[in-house]
C-alpha cells in the first residue's frame, strides 16, 4: 500500500479493480516438426487491472514474449481467449481487430533493430498516426514535436535518423512512437534489458511519468526481476509456459509461495556485499526441461527442492489458487515455500 | 599484503578511425595479487573490457596498445614478442568471454577442445584427455564422460559457459580474466556460474579479474573492485568500503541508480542524467563533470588524479561524496542532474 501512495497511482482494490485485459485459458501452441509440439504458453488466466503495472518474469524460453503477443494479438492463440475490455479480442478479425490494436502498443528490447534505419524519427514517430490517417500536414508535424518532447526529446530532431541517436534515446523514440495513438495498454518486452545501468532508471523514471500523466496500464516483462519488481504493482512468474505465481510485488519478495519464484529471488545478486555475503541461493538442480514435453504434474518437479515424489508432484498440476488475499500460486505445499 | 602477481601501469589503448583517435584505455594503473578477486565495473563503452583484452594483447583492429607497462612475472607483457606471448596466453593467464556460444568452435567435440588448450601447450594428448574429465567434474558438468563427446550445440548456455571455464582453468593459470562471463545466461544459471568462480577462488588459488557491469556480481563475487568511465579508473578500493561508502560522484550515482530486489519499499530510482561521453572528444577537466550534480568550477577546467580517500581506496574527485554530502545535501537529492547539489551550470555560473 505504502507503495501505492508514493506512486501516485491508487492501489487497485483486490478484486472490485476494472481489469483492462482479461486471459481466459490461453494455450499457443508451435509444431516442432514429426507432429510434435513447442508448448510455449499453455492454458494461463489472469487479468490486468486498469492503471496498474503488471510485471511478468521468467527465464529464457518460459513463454512471456509469447504472451506478449498473445495479449497485443499479433499472433492468434491455438485455444482461449483475450479480452480487451468487454471486447473478446480473439474473435475479431481483420480491420475490426486493427482498430482494437491502436490501444494495445508495444516497446521492444532493441533500440537497434526496432527502428527503421532509413526512416526519419519523425515518420518513424508518426507511422501509426498515418496508418490510421489521424492527423495530417501541419498538425501531424505538431504531434510528432509534441510526442518527442513527452519522451524528453528535442522537438527539433524530427528530421534526423536513428543512427544519431543513443541506446537510451532510441528507447525514448520508441516509447513516443507507442504513445501516438494515446493507447491504453504498453507491453514493454524487455524495453530496458539493453540498456545501461544509468540510462535504465532513466527509462524506468520515464515510464512511470508517462504511466501517471496519461492513466497507462502496462504489461512489462523483462528477466530483470530487481526492475519489474521496482516498476510493478503486481508479479507474475512463468515456468515453462505455465504462472506459478501472481501477487503483489512486495509480496512476492517478502513471501514468495512458490518455490521457482523463491529461487528466482535468490539468484538476483544484491549489490551490497554485506548482504549479497549473507544470502542462500536456493540452487536449482538440473536444466530446464524441454518445451516440446513439459514434464507431467507439476512441471517444476524435475527442479523443485521441495517436491514430493511421485505423489502429488509429478502426478497431479497444482492448480493455480489463491493461497492469501490476491496471492496466486500454483503449489501443492505453498506452505513449505 | 603480498606481492602483486601483475602490475599494470599508465595503460593505454587507442583505436584509429576515420573521426580520429578513439582512447578507449587512458592510463590505467592497478595492481592484482595472488588468490584474489578483482572487479572491473563500468557501463558500455567505458574501457573495462578493453582494459582486459590489452593485458593479453588482444586487441582488435584498428586499436592498438600505444603505452604503458603490464608486469607479470618481472616480464613486460607489452614487450614480448607474439611466440613469447602465446605461451603466457591459457597458460599463465586464461580468459573466459561473455557468449559461450561464439567462443566455442561449432564443428569440435567440446573435450577436444578443452585438450586442445593443454595441447596447444605440449601436455600429451593422453594426459590432457583425463586431465579435461578431470576439469569438467570440477566445473560440475553432469555425465562428463558423455559431454566430452558432445559438440558444442548439445550443450546449453550455462554447460557451454563451463566447459569455457575448464578450458580456462585447464593449465593452471595464475589468473584468470572472466569477461562478463554471465551476461547472456539467465538469472538461476548465472547464480551457479558465479558460485563455481568462487568456489574455484577459493580452492585453487586462481587470481581472477572479473569485468562486469552487474554491481551485484562485483559484490557476491570480488575483494577489490575498480570503477571505469570513460576510459579511467575513477574509483578503486575495497568491496565492502566502496560500496558502504564511495567517493566518487559517478560509484555513488551507479549505486543509487539501480533498484534492489531486496528494497522493501518504491523509491524514485535516482537516474543519472546525459549519457556516456564521445570518446573521440572527451569532456575537458574531469570526463564525469557534464553529468555530475556535485562539479565545482574547477571540474571544467582540471582533471583530478587518483588520491587516497580511505584505507586502501583511492578516487579521482575534486569534490568525493564527503563534501558532496556534507555541504551539497548530497543525500537529500531527487534527481542526479548534472550541478544539482553543487549548483554549477556552464553558462551561468561561469
Amino acid at each position: 500500500m505504502a507503495e501505492a501512495a508514493v506512486k501516485g497511482t491508487p492501489a487497485p482494490a483486490p478484486s472490485g479493480a476494472k481489469s483492462l485485459v482479461r486471459v481466459e485459458n490461453v494455450v499457443k501452441h508451435f509444431p516442432a516438426g514429426l507432429g510434435t509440439h513447442v508448448h510455449a504458453v499453455d492454458g494461463v488466466s489472469f487479468d490486468i487491472r486498469e492503471g496498474e503495472t503488471l510485471g511478468l518474469v521468467g527465464e529464457s524460453g518460459c513463454g512471456k514474449s509469447t504472451l506478449a503477443r498473445l495479449v497485443t494479438q499479433l499472433i492468434p492463440v491455438t485455444s482461449g481467449k483475450v479480452f480487451f475490455g468487454d471486447v473478446e479480442l480473439t474473435k475479431l478479425r481483420g480491420e475490426k481487430l486493427r482498430q482494437y490494436r491502436r490501444q494495445l502498443q508495444m516497446i521492444f528490447q532493441d533500440p537497434f533493430a526496432s527502428l527503421d534505419p532509413r526512416m526519419t524519427v519523425g515518420d518513424i514517430i508518426a507511422e501509426p498516426l498515418d496508418n490510421f490517417r489521424i492527423v495530417r500536414g501541419r498538425k501531424r508535424n505538431q504531434r510528432v514535436q509534441e510526442l518527442l518532447k513527452i519522451v524528453g526529446l528535442n522537438p527539433n530532431f524530427n528530421n534526423r535518423y536513428p543512427h544519431e541517436f543513443s541506446g537510451g534515446q532510441r528507447q525514448r523514440i520508441g516509447i513516443a512512437r507507442a504513445l501516438a495513438l494515446n493507447p491504453k495498454l504498453v507491453v514493454c518486452d524487455e524495453a530496458i534489458s539493453a540498456l545501461d545501468v544509468s540510462i535504465q532508471a532513466q527509462i524506468v523514471n520515464l515510464l512511470e511519468d508517462l504511466q501517471r500523466e496519461f492513466r497507462l496500464t502496462y504489461l512489462f516483462i523483462a528477466h530483470d526481476l530487481s526492475v519489474v519488481r521496482h516498476i510493478s504493482d503486481r508479479v507474475m512468474v512463468m515456468y515453462l509456459g505455465k504462472i506459478v505465481e501472481i501477487a503483489d510485488s512486495v509480496e512476492t519478495y517478502s513471501s514468495p509461495k512458490h518455490p521457482y519464484t523463491k529461487a528466482l529471488l535468490s539468484a538476483i545478486p544484491v549489490p551490497d556485499p554485506k548482504v549479497q555475503r549473507g544470502r542462500r541461493l536456493v540452487e536449482l538442480t538440473g536444466e530446464i526441461p524441454s518445451p516440446i514435453n513439459p514434464p507431467s504434474g507439476c512441471r517444476f518437479h524435475t527442479r523443485c527442492p521441495i517436491a514430493r515424489l511421485p505423489t502429488p508432484c509429478a502426478e497431479t498440476e497444482p492448480p493455480l489458487e489463491e493461497k492469501r488475499r490476491d496471492h496466486l500460486a500454483a503449489c501443492h505445499f505453498s506452505s513449505d515455500v | 599484503m603480498a606481492n602483486p602477481i601483475l602490475q599494470v601501469r599508465d595503460l593505454r589503448t587507442q583505436f584509429a578511425t576515420e573521426g580520429g583517435i578513439v582512447k578507449a584505455v587512458d592510463g590505467v594503473s592497478f595492481e592484482l595479487y595472488p588468490g584474489e578477486s578483482l572487479g572491473i565495473v563500468g557501463e558500455s563503452g567505458s574501457g573495462k573490457s578493453m582494459t582486459a583484452l590489452s593485458l593479453l594483447r588482444l586487441v582488435p583492429e584498428p586499436g592498438r596498445v600505444v603505452g604503458g607497462q603490464v608486469l607479470f612475472r618481472d616480464q613486460d607483457l607489452l614487450q614480448l614478442t607474439s611466440e613469447e606471448i602465446r605461451e603466457i596466453r591459457g597458460r599463465d593467464i586464461a580468459m573466459i568471454f561473455q557468449d559461450p556460444q561464439s567462443s566455442l568452435n561449432p564443428v569440435l567435440r567440446t573435450g577436444f577442445q578443452v585438450d586442445e588448450a593443454m595441447l596447444a601447450h605440449g601436455k600429451p594428448k593422453n594426459q590432457a584427455r583425463a586431465r579435461t574429465l578431470e576439469l569438467l567434474k570440477k566445473v560440475r558438468i553432469p555425465a562428463a564422460e558423455s559431454r566430452y563427446k558432445d559438440f558444442p550445440h548439445q550443450l546449453s548456455g550455462g554447460m557451454r559457459q563451463r566447459a569455457m571455464i575448464a578450458m580456462g582453468l585447464a593449465n593452471a593459470p595464475a589468473i584468470l580474466i572472466a569477461d562478463e562471463p554471465t551476461t547472456a545466461l539467465d538469472v538461476t544459471v548465472q547464480a551457479q556460474i558465479l558460485e563455481l568462480l568462487a568456489d574455484l577462488n577459493r580452492e585453487l588459488g586462481t587470481a581472477i579479474i572479473m569485468i562486469t557491469h552487474n554491481m551485484g556480481v562485483v559484490a557476491g563475487l570480488c575483494t577489490r573492485v575498480l570503477v571505469m568511465y570513460a576510459g579511467e579508473i575513477v574509483e578503486q578500493g575495497p568491496v565492502e568500503q566502496i560500496f558502504a561508502n564511495p567517493q566518487h560522484p559517478y560509484t555513488w550515482s551507479l549505486l543509487k541508480s539501480m533498484p534492489r530486489v531486496d528494497a522493501l519499499r518504491h523509491e524514485r530510482l535516482r537516474s543519472i542524467e546525459g549519457m556516456a561521453p564521445d570518446l573521440l572528444r572527451p569532456p575537458s577537466g574531469c570526463r564525469f563533470h557534464p553529468r555530475c550534480p556535485f562539479r565545482i568550477d574547477k571540474c571544467f577546467t582540471n582533471e583530478p588524479q587518483l588520491e587516497e580517500v580511505g584505507p586502501g581506496q583511492r578516487a579521482a574527485c575534486w569534490v568525493t561524496m564527503d563534501r558532496a554530502r556534507k555541504e551539497m545535501g548530497a543525500d537529500e537529492l531527487k534527481d542526479i542532474r548534472p550541478g544539482a547539489g553543487s549548483n554549477v551550470h556552464p553558462g551561468e555560473d561561469r
